[in-house]
């Protein structure tokens, strides 16, 4: 059977990348060892494909008929999209798809009851993918990226459970679904707290953000459950923080494993708490 | 938080197709930086929602019902999205219109 060999909860805030330059040394630290030990973990579990969960920030449906999860099911994957270029400015790329990965997940998650949306164009990226794709080079390597753009911030949107319980579905999809001795890597892309858009631009909510990278850590699924509620997510910061929820179908379909971050900032030019975690998928809670 | 855009938000709002078509289409972007009412004519926008559009009253269109995510973007179509500086100006004319009182960005 296919295996999850991989998961991690990774930033994708687009200054990392545009601001980096002007940030302190220890804020630029946070994010050098957040990717760079993602980076180098990632490439030493020797995954096929990566599966990356990621906000879709209104960027490929309408507001009235949005897709709650959006699979891409193109060959390759382009980006950043031309209008969020400058605003990223981050190099152009393209990674490897998979398309024949991203059908069964479409097939193989309706077959469970988890409705999904899948296209076969180049969707449009924004920091979403584009940050996981830049930061930690997966267009420079062999792993194929297959995209799932979740609705994190259009009412109503999943909320934790839902994503958990899509989490259960997508690790029986890749135990029973998947090639035989397929390596399969998850990625939840998005978070920690910030509100885009809205009257709390430049409030960072550290305190909901280390209490959420430590039972991260710590694998308290009971309290990711009970504790990070939407509107708890909407109080450190609407429209945004809710992007954690992108790491719901990790957590559903890893179990309770511990998980390693490596460090914190609050550095309010970010606009964004930054912070990651690896789960140790060896360590599953008794 | 006493901020209820989710309460308020309306999926049928003109606007948020304005916003999302701005991002789409690089032609009606170039038209709107040159023309800001040829290209709201050709929305099915509220009166009210003209208005807040043209008088840059963020928080009344927030009250209509935009998307809040949505509402950012069209700041920086106004204002400006540029690389690397995190679109200051647009930020911080953004919030002093949501608040009504300006709190700019913090210093690097």
């Amino acid at each position: 059977m296919a295996e999850i060999v991989f998961a991690a909860g990774i930033p994708h805030a687009p200054a990392v990348v545009g601001q980096f330059e002007q940030a302190p040394p220890d804020v630029q630290a946070v994010v050098t060892r957040t990717f760079r030990e993602t980076a180098r973990r990632l490439t030493a579990a020797r995954p096929h494909v990566a599966i990356v969960f990621a906000n879709d920030h209104l960027s490929n449906s309408r507001v009235r008929s949005y897709p709650d999860f959006l699979i891409g099911a193109a060959e390759r994957h382009a980006g950043p999209h031309e209008w969020f270029k400058p605003w990223i400015g981050c190099r152009d790329y393209v990674a490897k798809g998979d398309a024949a990965v991203a059908k069964a997940l479409f097939r193989g998650m309706t077959r469970r009851g988890i409705r999904m949306t899948a296209r076969n164009e180049n969707l449009n990226f924004d920091d979403n993918i584009s940050v996981p794709v830049v930061m930690l080079d997966l267009d420079r390597s062999d792993i194929r990226l297959v995209p799932v753009l979740q609705n994190c911030t259009v009412p109503p949107y999943p909320d934790q459970h839902r994503c958990y319980a899509v989490g259960h579905a997508l690790a029986d999809f890749v135990a029973h679904d998947l090639p035989q001795d397929m390596r399969v890597a998850l990625l939840g892309s998005g978070g920690l707290s910030h509100e885009p858009g809205g009257a709390r631009y430049y409030r960072i909510d550290e305190d909901f953000d280390r209490e959420f990278l430590a039972a991260c850590t710590s694998g308290d699924h009971r309290s990711l459950l009970r504790d990070f509620t939407p509107e708890r997510m909407d109080a450190a910061g609407m429209g945004g923080t809710a992007e954690i929820l992108a790491w719901y179908p990790l957590l559903g379909a890893i179990g309770e494993c511990r998980g390693e971050s490596f460090g914190y900032s609050g550095w309010p030019n970010f606009r964004c708490g930054i912070g990651g975690v690896i789960w140790d998928l060896g360590s599953k809670r008794q | 938080m006493a901020w209820e855009a989710w309460h308020r938000f309306d999926p049928n709002l003109a606007s948020n197709d304005l916003v999302q078509d701005l991002k789409w289409d690089p032609q009606l972007r170039a038209l709107f930086k040159q023309s800001e009412a040829a290209v709201l004519d050709r929305y099915d926008l509220l009166p009210a929602e003209r208005k807040a559009i043209e008088e840059r009253d963020f928080k009344t269109l927030y009250e209509l019902g935009i998307h809040p995510y949505l509402g950012g973007q069209l700041s920086r179509f106004i204002w400006g999205n540029e690389a690397g500086k995190g679109a200051v100006t647009a930020a911080n004319n953004l919030v002093a219109s949501l608040t009504g009182s300006r709190k700019d960005a913090p210093a690097s």
